[in-house]
């Protein structure tokens, strides 16, 4: 079976600085891929690759029969998008309450009833729906937004879970809750999972291959 | 200095005692300022949007021109208005002048900069994780508009409050577009610059009062939903 | 809320037309000083009780009403500047036109008189003005009344005072610049209709009176003239031709010789003379 993800001969640069050098990489449908290396070495430039938030400058993705690449138009893109979602390093949600920040991703997919949807999302990670659907995005803790982001993202069912340093500057209750939120899309909805992370324990026990970055490239 | 003083009780007097010029007066200047807030909102954000969102070659000029044209004189403005649509003018045939619908043209070029303005400078400055979470989630162009438009609703409403000042307050182009027809386009601030002109300062001041009585009507019940859509 | 919007949009929009698709309506053009007598206000319920037709105008200066009238945005004009209106009909853009009636312009000034102007003839009074040092007021605003100001100052064989220290240009309105002349204990030209407001706003007791008056040179002609229909192929000339008719008829030439302001006649109808 080919790989969900096929990576060849990427180069990213910002500023003339060469981001990101990746001859060739690949993510196995439904795998747990962890992306670990120092501050700086292209870790989320990769991520916004392969979130589809950036087009490759030179080189090519193929993702589930379909590539992408410098000509590649926008709309393929958006297309492409409502397959895979990232999460983002510190929690960020919209301006509104947590059960429209929760429900946002089905509404733009055209779906309006979705509290029930948003009731199970919130229960999975562990967020009791009654407290917490109509709380405004300013009157939650750090870890409560960070699960309410994740929430809003597990909601989608997507094929791919992008997750940059998801559990850093958490509480533990929240670190757990999103651990857990996460294993399960893999186990329940056969998501492939792609993780950054400086817990390196957690990363070791849950991944199936990792990919080290150093300075833009794979290394060892 | 008398005058302010008299002024000051005659707008009570023209107001409560039904006073049927000031009152027509009233309506035309509620009439044409919502149609042309509306207006001006309606196409002002979403341009305001594309100039503080998207990147294209010699934006910043026309971010200088939009910032350049918040100090367009609204003289200035209806005599262009009046050179079009006046009738050996390119637009005669649509019959505008003299009308609340001319005067509202005007008022959109007016209202329009600084909407497009404070829109630009809210989207500019927002939150870098905005526009890659809307997009993460699957927003498409006219969803990733719309929810950006949202998420700086205050600083719209504020640009918005701006406009509407602006708009309300202004007699260049009500003057010149709309012809201080009495019971037509004699509006509140024309029938001042008529009471002014006559020399007739208390009446000039109690019109002003009236102005301000239906501004402040306005910013209430406006105030209600800036604390809804606050933060 | 969407919703709302459109539906205000279109209440405002839609209400005005539905209301004029009724009467015939008459666009005219008229000066700032004629509409502030009063008497368009008198006349135009009557017109229309009598035609059918709603009279509407814009007042502005007399420069701008012959613009609109060339441009095509007015049907008829009513203004008091002959030598305009001549040059008018001559290039064209005006037809029909009569005279109706006539106020005039009064020198007014101190009480104590200084330069001892009083009942003289206009040239002579400004003359005689020119020579004291006194100060005189003029609006300096390019309207009709400094026009006919500046043009009396030509009839008296003087230049025009520009640049002597007594002659004082306010570019403003009538009643501020009598305002002006009043503080400056000085001489200025006025119309009647404009005196006699500033008269009863000081109870019949003004500190500055009328010096000189009924000279020929000081009457105001008005007349007016329809858009001419060859220049403007949409003015409605009919109607306008309706209206001048009814302003030198012998009813209407009596309602304008008997309106008042406050007690005091102010036009003299002449049309046909």
């Amino acid at each position: 079976m080919s790989p969900l993800y096929s990576l060849s001969g990427i180069r990213q640069r910002y500023a003339g600085r060469l981001a990101l050098d990746l001859p060739s990489l690949s993510i196995e449908e439904g795998s747990i891929v962890g992306v670990a290396g120092p501050n700086g070495s292209g870790k989320s430039t990769l991520m916004r690759m392969l979130a589809f938030l950036e087009m490759p400058q030179e080189g090519q993705i193929r993702f589930d029969g379909t590539s992408v690449d410098a000509s590649s138009g926008g709309s393929r893109a958006a297309m492409l998008r409502k397959h895979v979602t990232l999460l983002t390093q510190e929690p960020y949600l919209l301006r509104r309450t947590v059960a429209e920040n929760v429900g946002y991703g089905l509404a733009v997919r055209g779906q309006r009833n979705s509290a029930d949807a948003v009731r199970q999302a919130l229960a999975d990670v562990g967020l009791p729906a009654q407290e917490f659907m109509h709380r405004q995005w300013f009157e939650l803790s750090g870890g409560e937004a960070q699960r309410v982001a994740l929430a809003a993202r597990i909601i989608l069912r997507p094929k791919v879970l992008l997750m940059d340093e998801p559990t850093s500057s958490l509480d533990e209750e929240s670190a757990e809750r999103i651990r857990m939120a996460s294993m399960r899309m893999r186990d329940a909805h056969g998501t492939t999972l792609v993780i950054v992370s400086h817990d390196r324990e957690w990363l070791d026990s849950v991944t199936d291959t990792m990919v080290m970055l150093r300075n833009g490239h794979l290394a060892g | 200095m008398d005058f302010i003083l008299e002024g000051i009780y005659k707008a009570f007097l023209l107001l409560l005692g039904g006073h049927e010029e000031t009152w027509s007066a009233v309506y035309a200047t509620v009439a044409v300022s919502s149609i042309s807030i509306c207006a001006t909102v309606l196409l002002g954000a979403p341009l305001g949007f594309l100039l503080g969102y998207c990147s294209f070659p010699g934006r910043r000029a026309v971010r200088l021109v939009v910032d350049t044209l918040l100090s367009f004189p609204t003289v200035v403005i209806g005599l262009i208005v009046y050179g079009f649509i006046s009738r050996s003018g390119p637009l005669g045939e649509l019959g505008l002048l003299f009308t609340l619908q001319g005067i509202a043209v005007g008022q959109v070029m007016l209202g329009l900069p600084v909407v497009v303005a404070m829109v630009a400078n809210a989207v500019e400055n927002a939150d870098e994780r905005l526009e890659a979470t809307l997009l993460t989630l699957g927003a498409d162009s006219t969803q990733l508009l719309r929810a950006t438009l949202w998420e700086v609703r205050y600083h719209l409403m504020l640009a918005t409050v701006a406009a509407y000042g602006r708009i309300v307050s202004e007699v260049g182009i009500s003057m010149m577009v709309g012809g201080n027809i009495k019971w037509h386009t004699r509006t509140i601030t024309t029938a001042i610059a008529l009471e002014t002109g006559k020399g007739e300062f208390a009446m000039g001041v109690a019109l002003g009062l009236v102005l301000l009585i239906i501004a402040f009507g306005v910013n209430i019940s406006v105030s209600g939903l800036k604390r809804r859509v606050a933060k | 809320m969407k919703k709302l919007i459109t539906l205000l949009l279109f209440l405002v929009l839609a209400l005005p037309a539905v209301a004029f698709a009724e009467k015939p309506v008459l666009m005219m053009s008229t000066t700032t000083s004629t509409d502030n007598t009063g008497l368009l206000d008198v006349l135009k319920p009557a017109f229309e009780a009598e035609t059918g037709i709603e009279l509407r105008w814009t007042a502005v200066g007399t420069g701008k009403a012959l613009a609109m009238g060339q441009n095509c945005d007015v049907d008829v004009l009513l203004v008091h500047a002959p030598g305009a209106e001549k040059k008018f009909v001559a290039d064209g853009y005006g037809v029909d036109r009569t005279q109706l009636m006539y106020n005039d312009f009064v020198i007014i000034g101190p009480a104590a008189d200084p330069a001892k102007v009083k009942g003289m003839s206009v040239s002579d009074a400004l003359k005689k003005i020119g020579q004291s040092g006194n100060i005189f007021c003029s609006r300096g605003d390019n309207s009709g009344t400094h026009k006919k100001e500046l043009s009396l100052w030509k009839e008296s064989g003087m230049a025009v005072p520009e640049k002597e220290a007594w002659y004082v240009q306010t570019g403003q309105g009538m009643l501020p610049t009598i305002n002006v002349a009043n503080e400056k204990n000085a001489y200025t030209m006025t119309d009647r209709g404009t005196f006699i407001k500033y008269e009863a706003s000081h109870n019949g007791n003004p500190p500055i009176v009328i010096l000189v008056e009924g000279d020929g040179a000081l009457f105001n002609q008005y007349s007016a003239m329809a858009v001419n229909p060859k220049n403007c192929p949409n003015a409605k000339y009919d109607l306008a031709k309706k209206y001048i008719d009814w302003m030198a008829s012998d009813a209407t030439q009596k309602l304008i010789g008997d309106f008042k302001l406050m007690g005091k006649q102010l036009f003299t109808p002449n049309a046909g003379k």
